[in-house]
């Protein structure tokens, strides 16, 4: 069956007629459910098979860095290396080679690439909150929240989350508790002495 | 000012019915040329990228969550109601107690309830590329996925172009009989790793 078709998520049945773009729901004409399926352009474009580098035939002219046999058709925007058709890589209108990519993408060089983030920020906030419901726990919890919010304080956080409030937050409270357990045991100290 | 990099869509959401225990929450936003699906546990986020020009379809099917939820919260929201109006109908001494007992109980579910119908009939919602079919869990009620989708169009359109309603099924018959316009599905290859020596072997990355 065409990949240009689309399935009732509910029944599996192939969906052809009557419900596309509609400003409503509509039921499904295999089992009723109510859908609304809004249907795009790129449903009916074709893919193209992608390409094989050209052989070099003229003597001189420029050839892939990866395949010496190969012409070269453009530079690797990451590294300025030849490409062939083949080891060249779109993204985003950008083009680079195989390396480039795997390395922006391990590195986090190219954002759009990038898939996971790690909250430093949250962790520094949670160590200095939760351990607070029991208090002795804080005693080893509000040093390793200090720690990470200034260790990973210019760290990438969120993407689509911008302030250092969280981190603001736990220096004040890990510093707070720290602060307390410090004049603990200086209260303790000094009373024990006398 | 900066021109911010995402615009929130929706608010991060459970991604399950276990999301609440799990901490798994999704939410939308939009970004210049595509929507981006935040999964997040609250320690890490993990990124799904949808860019406008290569989604194929958004799918939008009515569920009966609302309903269920109804029935669930409906029902003890009854049964305090009742137990309050008895009360005040009473001349008991501990009346007051009784009022005051069975409006708190009664509120526990009559709240969920009252937000439960004001955020409208519930739905599933599946955004649909050449490669995936993924289910956007933060898009659980009709109204917010329609506002969504119509925040949406505008970016759509200007990428791929629109479709003209009557278009549509011309061309999905011209899909099913035209061999030609079928995508063919990538395979799976079960041969041995091809040969590095060969001149067009694509390179080997370290």
């Amino acid at each position: 069956m065409s990949a240009s078709l689309i399935q009732c998520p509910a029944c599996q049945a192939w969906l052809l007629d009557g419900v596309f773009n509609q400003p409503q729901l509509s039921p499904c004409p295999a089992c009723g459910v109510p859908l609304q399926v809004e249907v795009f352009p790129a449903l009916f474009r074709r893919i193209n098979p992608g390409q094989s580098g050209e052989p070099i035939m003229i003597e001189g002219e420029s050839s892939c860095f990866y395949h010496p046999q190969k012409k070269a058709v453009l530079p690797c925007q990451g590294c300025g290396r030849f490409l062939c058709a083949l080891c060249d890589c779109e993204l985003n209108g950008q083009h680079f080679c195989p390396a480039c990519l795997e390395t922006g993408k391990t590195k986090g060089k190219i954002k759009s690439l990038e898939n996971q983030r790690t909250l430093y920020d949250s962790i520094a906030l949670s160590l200095a909150v939760y351990p607070l419901l029991i208090f002795y726990f804080t005693l080893v919890t509000a040093p390793v929240a200090l720690f990470i919010a200034i260790r990973y304080w210019n760290a990438p956080r969120s993407i689509v989350r911008r302030t250092k409030i969280r981190y603001v937050a736990a220096i004040v409270l890990a510093s707070a508790q720290v602060a307390g357990w410090a004049l603990l045991i200086v209260f303790l100290a000094t009373r024990h002495r006398t | 000012m900066p021109e911010k990099e995402y615009q929130r869509l929706t608010r991060a959401r459970s991604r399950s019915a276990f999301g609440v225990a799990f901490m798994s929450r999704s939410s939308l936003w939009l970004g210049r040329d595509h929507l981006l699906c935040v999964d997040s546990n609250g320690y890490t986020e993990t990124y799904k990228r949808f860019y406008f020009r290569d989604i194929q379809a958004v799918i939008l099917m009515a569920t009966k969550r609302r309903a269920i939820w109804n029935w669930v919260l409906g029902a003890p929201t009854a049964i305090f109601l009742m137990l309050l109006l008895g009360t005040l109908s009473s001349s008991s001494d501990s009346r007051m107690a009784g009022i005051i007992a069975y409006t708190i109980c009664g509120s526990v579910f009559a709240v969920p309830l009252l937000v439960n119908n004001i955020f409208g009939p519930s739905c599933i919602c599946h955004l649909r590329t050449a490669v995936q079919t993924e289910e956007l869990p933060s898009l659980d009620r009709l109204r917010r996925a329609r506002q969504v989708l119509n925040r949406i169009r505008p970016f759509m359109v200007a990428a791929q172009g629109e479709l003209s309603p009557g278009e549509i099924p011309a061309r999905m018959r011209a899909a099913i009989t035209s061999p030609d316009s079928a995508t063919v599905a990538p395979t799976v290859s079960t041969s041995p790793p091809p040969d590095t020596d060969r001149p067009d072997a694509p390179p080997i990355l370290s």
